[in-house]
């Protein structure tokens, strides 16, 4: 989903042929990607170059071939201005040491180049939005991890970036606080216009955020597109689960001429072609059973990361 | 609409140069350092050689005009100085202002030690404990302009206590010697004292830096900074010692007085020995003083002094305020060549060339510049 | 395996409990870890949930004999866990802190631990070659743990627990860092541990990996014991909150018009797109039971039906936050 604001470029970043070795190790080879603004989820196994693409990005490392761009402008030469626009939430933890919350964010904002009454009234805007209310004039080494993570998101927000690049923000969160960040990203990424590369291992956290996902392996593209069009749906596969009694709920649709698998506690049925659910919901009504969950089958963003890393 | 959205709002203000940039990190660093009690103790204490600074210069300026606050002070100075400069004060002004000012930075120079001590090791070694690296370095922040800013929390407390007390002292007693012509004679001394500032402030504040990136742990780098201040001074003391020692032994040998002993002195009458013993305590100081004056002569070639990281600071200072040519100005006040020697001997500082000094300095402040740019890395090699 | 008594712990035949607290609390200074806490683990896989400072640390290492209860008792394999060097040749524990003897190689670090485990020198190697294996570690087995990853070292962290073939297993966030590709070779393991008939408490924040992991569930809030059991069995008895079902249809309106007429239909809810209703009821038994006939019906062909509530965070949700 690409968002076309006055003057935003759609494409958010793009790489064109970019190679970089640390020693004998490559970790970015020959890698060419354009990805469209909007929130992007960046996946890869351990090593596959996601932290060298990041930082890449970022200005941060030079590289030894290749050129591009992010939000059009050169990153090989206008790296500051890059940082300008482009918020970082790093994966360790990291503090501004014996501070408050508030003196944090607006040090992070100071250090952009905002005045510190700006830094400091848009501190207190942005620390009301990631939700730490009266625990901002506590000292950050105070915090839980859940406030940690979010003072970090606020930090990297304070001076209004249009790319943010999360790297694993809900790394040893509680449920809670996990589905706090998660909210928090996907509000700026739908309803803010902020475009979003959010990096992690935890795949149905990307799923809950981002549209659109690239795959790394061993510094190579291995796949991109959006989530939905990747996630195949078979039209005549449905997942199936009863109540009780699913074998023989499953010998009585073989003898319809369904193909049955069955996994865990559901029934993975292939109707025959030219029917469709209904015989299912006649089935169940003849033998008495109860449908708790029917769905098309649809790979899950799992077998689709699998599946994109065997094709190397 | 009379709900007003209470999400995220955008924002599009200004965004200041890179130049700048700096600044942010060294109003972090003072606002860091103020919260520590014993830093604001050690300012206030720092204050006090200013004031009395302030006082000498004045009251120089009010001697000079002869006012009558000077004269209830006149016994002071009797005190202190030799008849000859408080008869003409003019004439030896910029002197007495130059060796006000060289006694002041010494002290400075020790309250400037004690104020490194507390708020430099916890410039770049907390941020490396608390990981704070990669916030700096995500933002548009180059590694220049960290160690810019850091440097510049150094210069603004040694400013405090160096820079800034000498140049309101030397406006203030400017104002109280209602003479313009002053400035003719002494600006030298202003700004060999400024000068003297920076110097201070670059070179301590590099090494501080250096060793503050060395280490996560503040603790040890406070202890290494107690090392290179107080340890070497004492070894350079203790080198320094052992080797006028001996040289003191080759005068004492030569004296041709014995000291009075044995049984034949025991016998006799107790004028006699008086007569001994004031014979032998005369050669003997009179051993001492060639042993000083001669040891004014070994310092220009004696290296150990080098050891000593305030030595050479101090040194330094010694040069760029003139501090011995005023001793040799004012001695020669004494008609006696002798009574001279032994005011230079006693009053001048070491003699060794100060571009030794000069060059243990700008070593000490290239390694650390490469000792930090080893051990602050971006985040090309940070994990 | 298992010959050995339970003593007065045992329970029904079926379910013998490996793991049994007896009303164990747990303070330090005023603070309180665990609350009165009675709870029997059985064979299997069981995951361990809460918020933060809800008392899973604190379980775990009374479980392991770190820690001695301030009031009640433990016991596992049915012998007291305190003091008890001996039982600790059958327990393994997968902690959450990241500490390694950086400088030796993943290899040395596993048959250390083989060996304090109580293997001798032959059987340690063998077992160290095969647990290596199976966590996908030979590649890396001779590199020093200094340069691994963080997904090589929760799996070293994995090997070391399970060398000396446990009968009981904790493992404390196994999963935290690593890759879909190693978090798949994990759960592989544990499940098939937990077929095995041992003893796998897994201790996770991350919901939907221990959903896919058991469905045996125990929650602890505040240090008390809040839920235990299945989760959709615990799910069936929070009575507050009515189920959600959704239902996809071409003709939702006209499927939403039946379904106001059954009685124990409490809420019927249009969804964006105009295709899928929710629907919420409190008897979820009996509007299943009628919704074949319902489907069959004219104009009403259900083409999907699931519930968006009925999985392991939203039973955590409405437990933890009441």
């Amino acid at each position: 989903m690409a968002y076309e604001s006055s003057g935003e470029p759609r494409t958010l970043f793009q790489l064109d042929g970019v190679t970089k070795t640390y020693g004998a190790v490559t970790a970015l080879d020959d890698l060419s990607v354009t990805v469209p603004s909007g929130a992007i989820g960046l996946l890869g196994p351990n090593g596959s170059g996601k932290t060298t693409m990041i930082r890449t990005l970022l200005g941060l490392i030079p590289v030894d071939a290749g050129s591009g761009q992010v939000l059009g402008m050169d990153f090989l030469h206008r790296q500051l201005n890059i940082r300008r626009e482009v918020g970082f939430a790093p994966e360790n933890e990291c503090l501004f040491p014996a501070v408050e919350g508030v003196q944090f964010v607006a040090y992070a904002g100071e250090l952009v180049g905002m005045r510190s009454k700006d830094a400091m009234q848009r501190a207190h805007e942005v620390l009301d939005y990631v939700g730490l209310g009266e625990a901002r004039y506590r000292k950050v080494e105070s915090y839980s991890t859940g406030m940690k993570q979010r003072l970090k998101l606020a930090s990297a927000i304070v001076h209004d970036p249009k790319l943010l690049i999360l790297d694993e923000p809900t790394n040893g969160m509680d449920p809670d606080g996990r589905e706090e960040v998660l909210q928090l990203c996907r509000d700026l990424a739908r309803n803010k216009g902020m475009s979003l590369l959010f990096s992690s291992h935890l795949l149905p956290d990307v799923e809950a955020v981002c549209d659109y996902i690239i795959v790394l392996g061993n510094g190579k593209l291995l796949a991109q597109g959006n989530i939905q069009q990747l996630k195949q749906v078979h039209n005549q596969c449905f997942e199936v689960r009863v109540k009780a009694g699913s074998e023989t709920f499953a010998q009585g649709l073989s003898a319809l001429g369904c193909v049955i698998e069955a996994r865990d506690d559901v029934l993975l049925v292939q109707i025959p072609k030219g029917e469709s659910p209904r015989m299912l919901w006649r089935a169940a009504a003849e033998q008495n059973q109860q449908i708790r969950y029917l769905r098309s089958q649809r790979s899950t963003l799992e077998e689709v990361f699998l599946k994109a890393l065997e094709q190397k | 609409m009379p709900i007003f959205d209470q999400g995220y709002q955008h924002w599009s203000g200004h965004l200041s140069g890179r130049a700048w940039r700096w600044l942010a990190v060294t109003r972090q660093g003072i606002r860091g350092g103020l919260k520590n009690r014993f830093l604001r103790y050690v300012l206030f204490a720092a204050w006090v050689p200013a004031l009395a600074l302030v006082l000498m210069l004045c009251m120089w300026g009010l001697l000079e005009r002869r006012s009558s606050l000077a004269s209830t002070f006149m016994q002071y100075y009797m005190a202190l100085l030799q008849p000859g400069v408080v008869a003409d004060p003019q004439h030896y002004r910029a002197d007495i202002w130059r060796l006000s000012y060289g006694y002041f930075l010494e002290i400075e120079l020790r309250f400037s030690m004690v104020l490194i001590l507390l708020v430099g090791p916890n410039l770049i070694s907390q941020d490396l404990r608390f990981n704070a690296l990669p916030l700096y370095f995500s933002r548009p922040l180059r590694r220049i302009d960290y160690f810019l800013g850091k440097l510049g929390v150094i210069l603004a407390f040694l400013g405090m206590v160096v820079i800034v007390p000498s140049i309101v002292a030397y406006v203030l007693g400017l104002l109280f010697s209602l003479d313009i012509t002053i400035i003719r004679d002494t600006f030298g001394i202003l700004l060999a004292s400024v000068a003297y500032g920076l110097i201070l402030t670059f070179s301590a504040g590099m090494l501080i830096l250096a060793l503050s990136a060395l280490s996560r742990s503040s603790r040890y780098v406070a202890l290494c900074w107690v090392g290179i201040w107080l340890v070497s001074g004492i070894v350079a003391t203790v080198l320094q010692a052992v080797d006028s020692q001996q040289r003191r032994y080759v005068y004492y040998n030569k004296m041709t007085v014995a000291r009075p002993n044995g049984r034949d002195f025991d016998n006799l009458s107790r004028a006699e020995r008086d007569k001994q013993w004031r014979a032998y305590r005369q050669a003997r100081e009179r051993a001492a003083e060639e042993y000083r004056v001669a040891e004014l002569g070994f310092s220009a070639h004696d290296w150990r002094p080098l050891v000593s990281y305030t030595e050479n600071l101090s040194r330094l200072g010694q040069q760029l305020l003139g501090t011995d040519q005023t001793w040799k100005r004012l001695s020669l006040l004494d008609p006696d060549q002798d009574a001279r020697d032994q005011l230079l001997a006693t009053y001048m500082g070491p003699q060794y060339p100060w571009y030794w000094s000069a060059g243990v300095l700008t070593g000490l402040f290239g390694l650390s510049a490469c000792v930090l740019n080893l051990s602050v890395k971006s985040l090309d090699r940070l994990k | 395996m298992c010959s050995e008594p339970f003593g007065k712990i045992a329970g029904p035949a079926e379910v013998r409990p490996i793991v049994a607290f007896h009303e164990v609390s747990k303070w330090y200074g005023n603070v309180i870890g665990l609350n009165k806490l009675t709870i029997r683990i059985p064979a299997g896989v069981t995951g361990l949930l809460g918020p933060n400072g809800a008392g899973k640390s604190t379980l775990l290492q009374l479980a392991t004999g770190q820690l001695y209860p301030s009031q009640g008792t433990v016991h596992v394999l049915g012998q007291p866990v305190w003091n008890n060097p001996s039982l600790n040749r059958r327990i393994g524990l997968c902690p959450e802190q990241d500490a390694f003897y950086e400088w030796m190689t993943g290899w040395d670090f596993v048959y250390t631990s083989a060996r304090l485990g109580g293997l001798g020198r032959a059987d340690a190697r063998d077992a160290t070659g095969r647990t290596l294996d199976a966590v996908g570690m030979t590649r890396h087995k001779g590199r020093a743990i200094r340069g691994y990853s963080k997904g090589m070292r929760q799996r070293i962290k994995m090997a070391q627990a399970l060398v000396h073939g446990p009968h009981v297993l904790f493992l404390d966030e196994p999963l935290a860092g690593t890759d879909p590709l190693a978090r798949r070779a994990l759960m592989d393991i544990i499940q098939r541990l937990g077929s095995e008939g041992k003893s796998v408490v897994v201790s996770s924040h991350v919901l939907h990996e221990v959903q896919s992991l058991t469905p045996n569930i125990i929650l602890l809030n505040r240090g008390r014991l809040l839920a235990e059991g299945q989760v959709r069995q615990i799910r069936d008895l929070i009575d507050k909150h009515p189920h959600h079902i959704v239902l996809v249809c071409d003709g939702s309106r006209k499927l939403a018009s039946r379904l106001v007429g059954w009685e124990d239909v409490e809420g019927i809810r249009m969804l964006p797109g105009g295709k899928a209703l929710m629907v919420e009821t409190r008897s979820p038994d009996a509007f299943y039971g009628r919704l074949p006939q319902l489907s069959l019906e004219d104009g009403t062909e259900i083409k999907e039906v699931y519930s968006d509530d009925d999985n392991l965070e939203a039973v955590f949700k409405y437990l933890v936050n009441k």
